[in-house]
């Protein structure tokens, strides 16, 4: 226990650590992406995590899912080393990548993307049984598309497709949900409804909830702590804590501007490739 | 019965077009959604390679070219896996050296074999008693592992990031699907040819994809096609005097064309 975190990296407010990182180092062929990360997350936590590109935020995603290797110290999540899991500790894990949109004419149904989210559960050599089908359905009514089922995934909007993949998400019965920009190319009234969505995820079900995004006034109000990235951990704490000038100018620069909007801050920097 | 079927060689070479057809676009399905078509036409060369090393040492061709296609598919993807080089980058690094390598074993040849040629320009209508078996026998195992694979071969096919990060081991399905696709074009390498083996793999499935959204339905739609342009082209080939393989193929670019201008998608 000698590189204990320090406090602002324990989560406040919140469950049990289940997500800790004990001087963790990622690197890409031999390039480094994430430098001596300590910090923990607590069940049922909602946190945003923020950065520039390039910042190690997906690296981070991709550790807790065992994805990656770390170089030095100690990725874990349930208690367990991130990338020794096993299959079904993956299954508790919802993932989002960062994606593209799904080509249109690849075959596969709306129900049958869902449903694909039991099958590392299901198990080599089965089909899906009713219990499997039912899951599918009730993720899919959760999100609200229990009516598109039969449709071509590929013919749904980026809207749409994001809700189909937290619902196959929700089909593996996760407990923690990573989203890696799940609002990027998306138009703003459907990034606020999947904000709700994830929300309403976090209240209900108790989930852990990893939101990575460029998108730090969207994400702010619903965060318990955000987590600012920059090839390490710059800093980590409530939304009021990490949105200052001061923590925010060394890593996006001077021309960083924080006001207040709504009796919240409002952060704006010069890295909204996206936007 | 019509003239033609009275033939044995027209029997075996109407069975074997039924089963590689069959396996050709069930695998070749995967090998268009997952983006493979390009490894499929270095296999194929490989393959060709481990045929001539076969009639070389004297021993049986199919299990040297079934060597060489593994090998292949294996090396391209552990070179793509540890980032050692770009999987486009060494699938044609091994399709020129196993070219290389094809006339290099030819040129050691001491005498002229028109066989090792009949691998290269595909010769269905010469297919023996003891060929059919070992298509058979092969085409049941490629069929099998399709089955046996079919729902984690389409979640990976449609994304392997996400099929591996839900817990599917992703890595090891990728390479089932590789070894299948190297099984067959070994299997289809005689009746077809190296040069258009691959060719089988994707015409079909492609049109088929042209033509519908549902995995089965684009699983069937392409054995429809493979067997539609394997049997067409056969009996092409034989009232007209013209060379089997290359109107198979003909025929097979031809339905593609005509699958893409009455595509439902546009």
């Amino acid at each position: 226990m000698s590189d204990k975190p320090p406090t602002a990296a324990r989560p406040p407010a919140a469950g049990a650590p289940i997500i800790e990182f004990q001087n963790a180092s990622f690197a890409y062929d031999g390039r480094p992406a994430l430098d001596s990360l300590s910090f923990s997350v607590g069940a049922g936590e909602f946190l945003g995590v923020i950065g520039p590109n390039g910042s190690g935020k997906t690296t981070l995603l991709k550790a807790i899912l065992g994805l990656i290797a770390p170089t030095q110290g100690r990725a874990a999540i349930f208690d367990c080393t991130c990338h020794e899991l096993r299959c079904h500790h993956r299954a508790m894990i919802g993932y989002l990548p960062q994606r593209s949109r799904t080509d249109p004419n690849f075959p596969v149904t709306v129900f049958e993307a869902v449903l694909m989210g039991r099958y590392s559960t299901i198990g080599l050599f089965r089909r899906p049984a009713e219990a499997d089908r039912e899951l599918a359905a009730s993720a899919l009514n959760e999100v609200g598309l229990l009516e598109l089922r039969d449709r071509p995934l590929g013919r749904l909007s980026g809207g749409q497709q994001q809700r189909v993949f937290i619902a196959r998400a929700l089909a593996q019965q996760p407990r923690v949900l990573l989203l890696d920009e799940p609002t990027t190319g998306i138009d703003a009234p459907t990034q606020a409804s999947l904000l709700a969505l994830v929300r309403r995820l976090h209240r209900e079900r108790g989930l852990t909830i990893l939101f990575v995004t460029h998108d730090i006034n969207l994400v702010s109000p619903a965060v318990d702590r955000l987590a600012l990235l920059n090839g390490r951990l710059v800093a980590i704490g409530p939304p009021a804590q990490i949105l200052t000038k001061e923590t925010l100018a060394p890593v996006y620069g001077e021309t960083a501007i924080v006001t207040n909007h709504a009796g919240g801050a409002y952060v704006i920097v010069a890295d909204h490739h996206h936007a | 019965m019509p003239e033609f079927l009275a033939y044995g060689f027209m029997q075996r070479a109407l069975a074997a077009s039924l089963i590689i057809g069959a396996l050709c676009a069930a695998i070749g399905v995967f090998v268009v959604l997952r983006g493979l078509a390009f490894i499929g036409a270095g296999t194929a060369h490989s393959a060709f390679a481990g045929v001539t090393l076969g009639y070389l040492l004297g021993v049986h061709p199919m299990g040297t070219a079934l060597a060489f296609g593994l090998g292949t598919v294996w090396i391209v993807q552990a070179l793509h896996e540890r980032r050692k080089a770009a999987f486009d980058v060494s699938v044609g690094i091994f399709y020129t050296a196993s070219m290389a390598l094809a006339i290099f074993f030819i040129g050691l040849m001491r005498t002229y074999n028109a066989e090792v040629y009949g691998y290269l320009f595909g010769s269905i209508l010469s297919v023996t008693r003891g060929e059919l078996w070992l298509i058979a026998g092969l085409g049941l195992v490629g069929l099998s592992g399709i089955a046996l694979f079919f729902k984690e071969l389409h979640f990976i096919a449609f994304d392997q990031e996400m099929a591996e990060a839900s817990g599917i081991a992703a890595t090891p399905i990728l390479f089932l699907l590789l070894s299948l696709v190297a099984l067959t074009i070994v299997l289809a390498l005689k009746a077809v040819g190296a040069l258009l083996v691959f060719a089988l793999l994707i015409i079909p499935a492609a049109a088929a994809q042209q033509l519908t959204q549902r995995l089965w339905t684009m699983m069937l739609c392409a054995a429809g096609l493979a067997w539609g342009s394997m049997f067409g082209g056969l009996l092409l080939s034989y009232w007209f005097d013209l060379p089997s393989g290359a109107t198979i193929i003909l025929l097979a670019t031809a339905l593609f064309f005509l699958a893409v201008a009455v595509s439902p998608k546009r």
